[in-house]
């Protein structure tokens, strides 16, 4: 993947979220940390147009996250922090179909599709499940699968594991640690980073250090407690 | 149509319906149990204002049309439309609309809490009970065969309840606008 | 919410459902057209041998029917009372006759069958611009999938007052379980838009968190 910020950055109203800022992304597994408000989220949020620069431009394998919007969408997955909000179907299969829904696939194309992300994830049992019914890091999982049936190449993270009991977050990460997408991924849960290959640490709207995990996390915690 | 609206939509009409699981509730000297329903769509009215308000309530129609038991006491299916008190579903359109247009007249921010409850209070009689009687009170005379007097007579018992309603979704409206505010406002 | 379609045999099961809900429409019309009793009994007929068709049984029949039948003979004693018995006998078999015929569709058309015939209803609209059917099929999965929520959340916030002490009102209740649910929406309209279901996302002057 080539992911690359141009001096880009982001104001809102009077209050600047992210400084412009230049750099490429172009690793396998890329940790982003940072204390609430440090910016961290938006510049996220930038890599999949969700939040469009306000100065400079973001692009992702070439494709511009404004001009080139519905593009870069397909090649970007986002799961957000709360899986709940992102199930939007009352049924578990229909959520995950819905995805593929107007590529005029043949039903049983789509169906194909849909058993081979499950079985890829290990949810074949949740397919028929309404989603109030299940929770936590089920839920999660339903979302990537929901998300890369798409066949994104990149997916971005935000605090993956921050609602889930121990349980359910050793079931995230060991699901995350076989995806075969290039992960970006927000945490507070520091452990997760262990074996990812930069992390970027952000602080008041700035990137305050651009490291191995390690680095990055002594760094982090010296911010957080000064 | 913005997502967030369509979402916003979506959402009201989810809390539509899950008040029309409540169970009637009587209030002592009101002479009918009063079900939360329609309080519901007065709601619509003064937290969404008119546009999204009515297409919350029509949402809900649709969904209880197409087969889903949403409405107070597990009604649902096409047969809603062939009751005598058909007036007042349709009505529920009119009164959101309503409710929704003078809310969003009659209610700013920059107001004290007292003048948003009345313009509350004023747009959710005037929706919720004027207008929506002025449709279900004619529909259930035709459907009865009574004509507009007697129907209206009939009707007056649960006015009480609906003004109390009324009075309900103004002191809401007054919070939500507080709380989290989403009422557009109309010049 | 479980639907009113049930999976079925018969030719009631097999009639497609746009010839189903045009029949109801002119039945309809031709039932308020007349004002003959022995007119309106034979639609009584006719509505009660399609819902036999439905195959439902008698408990399930009784119980779907329950509701709006009692409102009907409600409506038609007070028509008997205030009107006429010619007038309570006209709209207890009118709206009976169209309640059968109604319900009998009802539990024959599947909610996909009935969002396909909208889908194809409001194309006109669609080339105007007004509306999408996208949009509509995208909502009412949307109020499916988030009513138990919305009960789950009415729950919780009547444990939290009885846990205060305090009697679970409906009045104190309202207020947070509208803020709380219509809170979800912008997290909800993001996950919509990061899945490139409308072709748009956010705008970016919406103040968001870091």
């Amino acid at each position: 993947m080539d992911i690359c910020f141009n001096q880009a950055g982001a104001r809102f109203e009077n209050r600047t979220a992210l400084h412009p800022l230049s750099l490429t992304l172009n690793e396998h597994r890329i940790g982003i940390i940072g204390l609430n408000g440090s910016g961290k989220t938006t510049f996220a949020r930038m890599i999949n147009g969700l939040t469009k620069p306000t100065s400079g431009t973001v692009t992702v394998n070439g494709l511009d996250t404004v001009k080139d919007e519905a593009a870069v969408l397909r090649q970007v997955g986002f799961i957000f922090q709360n899986p709940q909000n992102q199930i939007i179907l009352p049924v578990i299969r229909d959520d995950i179909a819905f995805g593929l829904k107007n590529r005029g696939l043949s039903k049983a194309a789509l169906d194909a599709a849909v058993e081979a992300v499950l079985q890829r994830l290990g949810i074949e049992h949740l397919a028929n499940r309404r989603a109030h019914e299940i929770s936590g890091g089920e839920l999660q999982l339903v979302a990537l699968a929901a998300l890369t049936i798409t066949g994104p190449q990149i997916l971005i993270m935000d605090e993956p594991t921050n609602q889930l009991d121990l349980k359910n977050r050793a079931l995230v990460e060991k699901t995350m640690a076989k995806l075969e997408q290039d992960l970006i991924v927000i945490t507070h849960d520091l452990a997760l980073l262990e074996t990812f290959d930069r992390v970027l640490v952000f602080n008041q709207g700035s990137l305050h250090a651009d490291t191995s995990p390690a680095n990055a996390i002594s760094l982090y915690r010296e911010l957080a407690l000064s | 149509m913005k997502t967030r609206d369509l979402v916003l939509i979506a959402l009201f009409s989810a809390i539509i319906i899950a008040l029309g699981l409540l169970p009637p509730i009587p209030v002592a000297i009101i002479p009918v149990p009063i079900t939360a329903q329609s309080l519901g769509v007065m709601l619509a009215g003064v937290v969404l204002g008119a546009k999204r308000g009515t297409l919350a309530v029509l949402l809900t129609i649709l969904i209880a049309a197409i087969g889903l038991p949403v409405l107070s006491g597990g009604r649902g299916g096409l047969s809603i439309f062939n009751t005598p008190t058909t007036g007042y579903l349709i009505g529920w359109i009119f009164a959101a609309f309503v409710t929704g247009y003078l809310s969003e007249k009659l209610v700013n921010r920059q107001q004290s809490g007292l003048v948003q409850g009345v313009g509350f209070f004023i747009a959710s009689v005037t929706g919720g009970v004027v207008v929506l009687y002025a449709f279900g009170v004619p529909y259930l005379g035709y459907a009865a065969g009574t004509g507009l007097e007697k129907a209206f007579l009939g009707s007056l018992a649960f006015i009480p309840g609906d003004v109390l309603k009324a009075v309900l979704a103004a002191l809401a409206g007054r919070a939500v606008l507080a709380g989290y505010p989403l009422l557009p406002h109309r010049a | 919410m479980r639907s009113l379609h049930v999976e079925g045999t018969g030719w009631l099961y097999r009639l497609s459902p746009r010839v189903k809900l045009i029949s109801l429409a002119l039945f309809s019309i031709a039932l308020f057209m007349t004002r003959d009793p022995f007119l309106l009994a034979v639609g009584l007929l006719v509505g009660g041998g399609v819902l036999w068709q439905a195959h439902l049984g008698l408990k399930e029949t009784l119980s779907r029917l329950r509701p709006v039948m009692l409102t009907i003979t409600v409506i038609a004693l007070f028509s008997f009372v205030f009107a006429s018995p010619l007038e309570a006998t006209i709209s207890l078999f009118r709206l009976t006759a169209l309640t059968l015929l109604a319900t009998a569709i009802t539990a024959s058309v599947s909610i996909s069958q009935f969002m396909d015939e909208i889908t194809l209803a409001i194309r006109p609209l669609e080339k105007l611009g007004l509306a999408k059917a996208a949009d509509i099929g995208l909502a009412v999965g949307l109020v499916i999938r988030f009513v138990p929520e919305v009960v789950h959340r009415y729950e919780l916030l009547q444990d939290a007052h009885r846990a205060r002490g305090i009697r679970a009102k409906l009045h104190t209740i309202l207020v947070p379980l509208i803020i709380m649910t219509l809170k979800d929406a912008d997290a909800i309209a993001d996950a919509i838009d990061a899945r490139g279901f409308r072709g748009q996302t956010s705008s970016p002057d919406i103040l968001r968190g870091d």
